[in-house]
C-alpha cells in the first residue's frame, strides 16, 4: 500500500479549504451587485435626505425638474431621463432592423465566404472600443448632422445634437443585436425550415417568414441587451450630447443632455453636492435600466410563447 | 474463497427513476467476475458503486450495503479517497491524461505524495511491464500519452491504474472502444492480472465473458436476473430470461 | 415570377443592410486614418504629453573642441561647428517651431546645466524633437549676443547665423515638444497588471465552483444571477461604486486620492463576468472521463482541478485574460471617477493617471478637442484590441478541436 495516512490527511484537509475557497470566491463575486447597488443607493439618496450637509434637495423636485444647472445648484432630471428613453429607443428603432437583416444575410442568405467575412466586420465592430467611437462621431457624425441640417436651412451646435447620439447609439448597439440575432437564427430547428420549403414556399420565404418568426424571442433579447448599453453608454455619447441645461429635447437638431453625459459633465470636486447629485444621477440611471429590462421581459414572454429559440 | 465485496440489498436511484433494484451478490477475491446484460441494463451504474463514483452524479442516491473488508463502503467512516486507492477503476473509452506517459502513471502515486524519483521510476516500469507495454513506449516515456494508439492507451489506464497496487480493479467496457487485436491482448492481460488482482469486468460481449470471467453476473432492467458460475450460466443458466439473452434472442 | 422578383428584393435588402455596416467601419477606420497616421511615431509613444520648457547653460568644465565634433549626413540643416542639425516642423497644435534632429555627442549642446531654480544646476542635453526658443551666444569680440525666436526665423537661418557669427555658447532655451502617450501607456499596463491579479484568481475560482462544485439548488443559482447581473451593469456605474466602496481600501494601500491602483480594483470587478465566462467555457469541454480517470486514482477533487481538470482549461483561461486586456484598453467610462482625467507623464500605481482610452477623452473633452492626438491614440487602441480579437478567435477554434 502506498497509502501515507499523514499525507492523506493533509490531502483531505486542502481539499476541503479549497473547496471551501472556490465558494468564498463565488460567493464574492456574486456579491459585487449587491454592493455596487446598495453603495450607489446610499450616496445616491444622501442629497435628499434631512440633514443632508451640503443643504438637503428637493426629491420630487429633482425627479421632476426641467431645468439642471450645476452653476446655479438647481438639479432636475426628470427631462434627461426622457431624453435618455428617446435617444435609446430611436437608435433601437435604427439599428434593429438593420441588425436583423444583417443576421439574416450573415446566418442564412451570405455564400459561405462572405458570411464568414461579414461575421468578422460585426465582430470587429463590437470591439471597438466606446471612447474610440466618440472620437468617430465627434468627427465624422456631427459632420454629417451638420450637413443634413444645413440641407433645411438649420444651424446646430457643431453637429452636436440629438439626432448625432442617436445615429452613434444606433452605431455601438449594432454589433450586440446583430450577434445576438445570429445566435437566435441559427438555433432555429432545420425541420421546421424543411416543413416550410416542402409546402413550396422559397427559400428566402421560409427565411423571412419561418426563420425570423421563430428566432423572434432570441432577437428581442438581444433588443434588450442593446437598449441597456444605450441607456449606460457614456463617453462616446457626452462627446457629442452637447449638455443643454433645460429641456426635454424633441428636436433632433438641438442639442440634448442624457444621464450618463450629465454624470461627466464638469466633473472637477469630488465632494460636495454637484459630485453627490452625480450618484443620484447613477442611481436614476440604474432604476431606469431596471424598469425597462422589467417590462420588455414581460413583453418577451409574450410574443415568445409560439417560438422556439 | 474470500469475499472481496459482499454486497447486500443494493438499490440505487437517478432522481425518481431507480437504475439498480435489490443487488445482492458477493465477489470473490482474486477471481474474475463479468457483469452482462443489455443496455441500459444496470450493470455499469453497479460497478461504479464498488468505487463510489456513482457519488460525482447529481441527484443519485444509493441505498443497502456493500462490506468490504468488514466496513461498509457507503458507511460515513469509509473515506472515499482511501476506497478509491484500494478499488481501481479503468474506463469504456481510454481516458489518457494529456501529459506525458509516465506523468500519466506516476500521477496516481504522487497525489498521494509520493515524491521520491527512484520509486516513481521503479512503480512506472513495473506497473508498463505488467501490461506489457513497456517495450513499446521504454524510448518514449516522456511524450504524451494522447500520441499512443487507443489499444495502448488502454493498457495504459489499466498500467495506471496498478501504480497504485490496488486489491480490486473495476473495467467498465474495457474493450468496447477497441480493435480486436488489441481486445484480445487486454483480454490476455486480465488473465494475467487476476493472480494479483481481483478484476470485476463489465462486459457486452458475451465470448468476452466466456473467455476469461469465473464467475458471471446477468443483469436485468437493474436487478440481477442470475448469478453463477461462468461455465454453469453459459452451460446451464437457471433463468429463462438469461438463456434467452445467451442464446441471443434479445439483447 | 411575381415571386421570384419579391425574393431577389427581399434578398437584396439584406445585402444593403449588411453593407452598411461594412461602410461604417470602413469609416471608422478612414477617418482615423486619415487623421492620425501621420502622427503616429517612437515620439508620439515614448515622449511627454506636456511640453517642458528647459533653459539651460553649457557646464563650466566643458572644453569646446571644433575639431572633436563628427559629420553629420541625416535630415534637416547641420552645423558641422556646433554639432548640431535642425528642421522647421509644424506641431499638433499648429505651431511652426525649429525642432532639434541631431546632437553630436561632443557638442556643447550635450553638456549643460539647468538654470531653472529649484533644480540646482542639473546636467541636462539637448534631446532631440525638442524646438529651440532662443539662444544666447559669444560674438568675435567676446560679448554676448541674444538670438530671440524672431531673429532665428527658421532652421536654416539659425544655423547660418551660428556658423558664421558665434564663437562659443552661452545657454539656450529650449522646450520638449509633449504631446506623447508614454504616460498613458505605462498607466494602461499597470492597470491591466492589477485588474487582472485581482480578477484572474477570484474570476478561475468562481468558474471552477460553479461548474466544477455547485450542485443545482436555490443558492448556486443565485450566486449565479448576480455574476450574471454583473454582465449588464453600465461601466459608468462601476465607477461611482468603485470611487465609494474601494476608495477605502486603496487608502490602506496609501492612496490620498483617487489613483490607478483604485482604477485597476474597478476594473478587475468589472471584468470579473469575463473572466468567469471563458473559463466556465472552458472547463465544459474538459472530458469528465478524465476528471473521473483521476478521482478513480484517488486524487482528491482539489487534486484532480489543478492537475488535470486547469491544465486542459489553460486556453479558455488564456482566452479570459486577453479579452479582459482589451476591455481595461477600451475602458473610460469606468475610470473617469476612478483614476481622475489629469494626463501623468510619470504614472506611478498611487497617482491619478489616464489610461489611453480615458486620455483619448481627456484631450476630446477639454476647451480645444485635438482630433489628430486622438484619432492616433485611437488606431493604436484599434491594432492592440484587433489583434487580441484575432488571436482569441484562433484559440476558440484550437478549443473546440482539443478534445474531439
Amino acid at each position: 500500500m502506498l497509502i501515507d495516512k499523514k499525507r492523506v490527511k493533509r490531502n483531505k484537509a486542502l481539499d476541503k479549504f479549497f473547496r471551501g475557497f472556490f465558494m468564498a470566491m463565488a460567493i464574492l463575486s456574486s456579491s459585487f451587485i449587491v454592493i455596487i447597488v446598495l453603495f450607489v443607493c446610499a450616496k445616491g439618496i444622501s442629497p435628499f435626505l434631512p440633514g443632508y450637509e451640503y443643504g438637503q434637495v428637493d426629491l420630487i423636485s429633482f425627479l421632476t425638474g426641467s431645468i439642471y444647472r450645476q452653476d446655479q445648484g438647481i438639479y432636475g432630471v426628470g427631462f434627461i431621463i426622457i431624453n435618455t428613453l428617446i435617444s435609446a429607443f430611436l437608435a433601437l428603432v435604427i439599428s434593429f432592423p438593420l441588425s436583423v437583416l444583417t443576421a439574416l444575410f450573415i446566418a442564412k442568405i451570405a455564400p459561405k465566404k462572405l458570411s464568414a467575412a461579414m461575421q468578422s466586420v460585426v465582430e470587429l465592430l463590437a470591439a471597438v472600443p466606446s471612447v474610440v467611437y466618440g472620437v468617430f462621431a465627434s468627427g465624422v457624425i456631427t459632420g454629417v448632422v451638420e450637413w443634413i441640417a444645413s440641407l433645411f436651412g438649420i444651424t446646430t451646435f457643431g453637429g452636436s445634437s440629438l439626432l448625432a447620439v442617436v445615429l452613434l447609439l444606433a452605431i455601438m448597439i449594432f454589433p450586440t443585436l446583430t450577434s445576438m440575432s445570429i445566435t437566435a437564427i441559427r438555433a432555429v430547428d432545420p425541420n421546421l425550415e424543411q416543413a416550410s420549403l416542402a409546402l413550396g414556399a422559397t427559400k428566402t420565404q421560409t427565411n423571412f417568414k419561418i426563420c425570423l418568426t421563430a428566432a423572434k424571442s432570441g432577437i428581442f433579447a438581444g433588443a434588450i441587451l442593446g437598449l441597456g448599453r444605450a441607456y449606460g453608454e457614456a463617453t462616446a455619447v457626452a462627446m457629442v450630447a452637447g449638455n443643454k441645461l433645460f429641456g426635454p429635447t424633441f428636436n433632433p437638431f438641438d442639442i440634448t443632455r442624457t444621464l450618463t453625459s450629465t454624470m461627466l459633465a464638469g466633473l472637477k470636486e469630488t465632494t460636495g453636492l454637484d459630485y453627490d447629485i452625480r450618484f443620484s444621477v447613477g442611481l436614476v440611471l440604474i432604476v431606469v435600466i431596471f424598469f425597462s429590462n422589467w417590462i420588455l421581459n414581460m413583453v418577451k414572454k409574450r410574443i415568445g410563447r409560439n417560438s422556439v429559440a | 474463497m474470500e469475499t472481496c465485496f459482499d454486497v447486500k440489498n443494493i438499490d440505487l436511484f437517478y432522481g425518481d427513476k431507480q437504475a439498480l433494484k435489490d443487488v445482492n451478490m458477493e465477489i470473490y477475491k482474486n477471481r474474475v467476475t463479468a457483469f452482462i446484460g443489455p443496455s441500459g441494463c444496470g450493470k455499469s451504474t453497479f460497478i461504479r458503486c464498488l468505487n463510489r463514483m456513482n457519488d460525482l452524479i447529481e441527484g443519485c442516491k444509493v441505498s443497502g450495503e456493500i462490506i468490504k473488508d468488514g466496513l461498509d463502503i457507503y458507511s460515513p467512516k469509509q473515506d472515499i479517497v482511501d476506497l478509491r486507492t484500494r478499488v481501481g477503476m479503468v474506463f469504456q473509452k481510454p481516458n489518457p491524461f494529456p501529459m506525458s506517459i509516465y506523468d500519466n502513471i506516476a500521477y496516481g502515486p504522487r497525489c498521494q505524495g509520493l515524491k521520491d524519483k527512484k520509486k516513481l521510476d521503479e512503480i512506472v516500469t513495473t506497473s508498463l511491464k505488467q501490461v506489457a507495454l513497456y517495450d513499446e513506449v521504454a524510448d518514449r516515456l516522456g511524450d504524451s500519452a494522447i500520441g499512443l494508439s487507443g489499444g495502448q492507451q488502454q493498457r495504459l489506464c489499466i498500467a495506471r491504474c496498478i501504480a497504485m497496487s490496488p486489491e480490486v480493479i473495476l473495467m467498465d467496457e474495457p474493450t468496447s472502444a477497441l480493435d480486436p487485436i488489441s481486445t484480445s491482448k487486454i483480454e490476455d492481460l486480465c488473465l494475467e492480472l487476476k493472480k494479483d488482482y481481483t478484476i470485476v469486468i463489465v462486459t457486452h460481449n458475451m465470448q468476452q465473458a466466456a473467455r476469461i470471467s469465473d464467475y458471471t453476473a446477468f443483469f436485468l432492467l437493474g436487478e440481477v436476473v442470475e448469478m453463477d458460475e461462468t461455465d454453469t450460466i453459459f452451460s446451464h443458466p437457471k433463468d429463462k430470461r438469461t438463456e434467452n439473452y445467451i442464446t441471443g434472442r434479445f439483447g | 415570377m411575381n415571386r421570384l422578383v419579391k425574393d431577389n428584393i427581399l434578398k437584396g435588402i439584406t445585402y444593403i443592410a449588411s453593407a452598411l455596416s461594412v461602410i461604417v467601419l470602413a469609416a471608422i477606420l478612414w477617418y482615423l486614418v486619415s487623421n492620425g497616421l501621420s502622427l503616429i511615431s517612437s515620439d508620439l509613444i515614448v515622449g511627454d504629453y506636456y511640453a517642458t520648457t528647459e533653459n539651460a547653460a553649457i557646464s563650466n568644465d566643458y572644453i569646446y573642441d571644433e575639431s572633436a565634433i563628427g559629420e553629420y549626413t541625416g535630415e534637416g540643416y547641420y552645423s558641422a561647428k556646433w554639432g548640431i542639425a535642425l528642421e522647421d516642423i509644424t506641431t499638433a497644435h499648429n505651431d511652426e517651431e525649429i525642432s532639434v534632429v541631431y546632437v553630436d555627442p561632443n557638442s556643447p549642446f550635450m553638456h549643460m546645466n539647468s538654470l531653472v531654480s529649484g533644480e540646482d544646476g542639473m546636467a541636462l542635453s539637448l534631446t532631440e524633437g525638442s524646438s529651440i526658443q532662443n539662444i544666447y551666444y559669444l560674438d568675435e569680440a567676446g560679448e554676448t549676443v541674444f538670438l530671440s525666436r524672431v531673429k532665428m526665423a527658421d532652421a536654416q537661418n539659425t544655423i547660418a547665423v551660428l556658423d558664421a557669427n558665434a564663437t562659443g555658447i552661452v545657454s539656450i532655451n529650449y522646450e520638449s515638444i509633449g504631446g506623447g502617450i508614454r504616460g498613458s501607456i505605462f498607466a494602461t499596463l499597470y492597470l491591466i497588471g492589477i485588474s487582472l491579479l485581482i480578477s484572474l484568481p477570484i474570476g478561475i475560482s468562481s468558474a471552477i465552483y460553479l461548474h466544477e462544485y455547485a450542485s443545482k439548488n436555490k443558492i448556486n443559482s443565485l450566486i449565479r444571477q448576480g455574476i450574471d447581473t454583473l454582465t449588464g451593469v453600465p461601466s459608468i456605474v462601476y465607477g461611482l461604486m468603485g470611487v465609494t466602496v474601494l476608495f477605502p481600501v486603496t487608502q490602506l494601500a496609501g492612496a490620498t486620492s483617487t489613483s490607478i491602483l483604485l482604477g485597476g480594483l474597478t476594473l478587475a470587478i468589472m471584468l470579473l463576468p469575463t473572466i468567469i465566462r471563458s473559463t466556465e467555457e472552458a472547463l465544459i469541454v474538459v472530458p469528465q472521463s478524465l476528471r473521473d480517470g483521476s478521482l478513480s486514482l484517488g486524487a482528491t477533487k482539489s487534486q484532480t482541478i489543478f492537475k488535470v481538470v486547469l491544465p486542459c482549461a489553460v486556453n479558455g483561461i488564456l482566452t479570459g485574460v486577453l479579452l479582459g486586456i482589451g476591455r481595461v484598453i477600451g475602458e473610460s467610462a469606468a475610470l473617469v471617477y476612478t483614476t481622475s482625467t489629469v494626463i501623468n507623464d510619470n504614472p506611478t500605481i498611487l497617482s491619478q493617471g489616464t489610461s489611453l482610452s480615458l486620455m483619448i477623452w481627456s484631450i476630446m473633452s477639454g476647451e480645444q478637442p485635438n482630433y489628430e492626438l486622438a484619432s492616433a491614440i485611437s488606431l493604436i487602441i484599434l491594432v492592440i484590441v484587433f489583434a487580441i480579437n484575432f488571436i482569441v478567435k484562433i484559440i476558440g477554434k484550437r478549443l473546440a478541436k482539443s478534445f474531439v
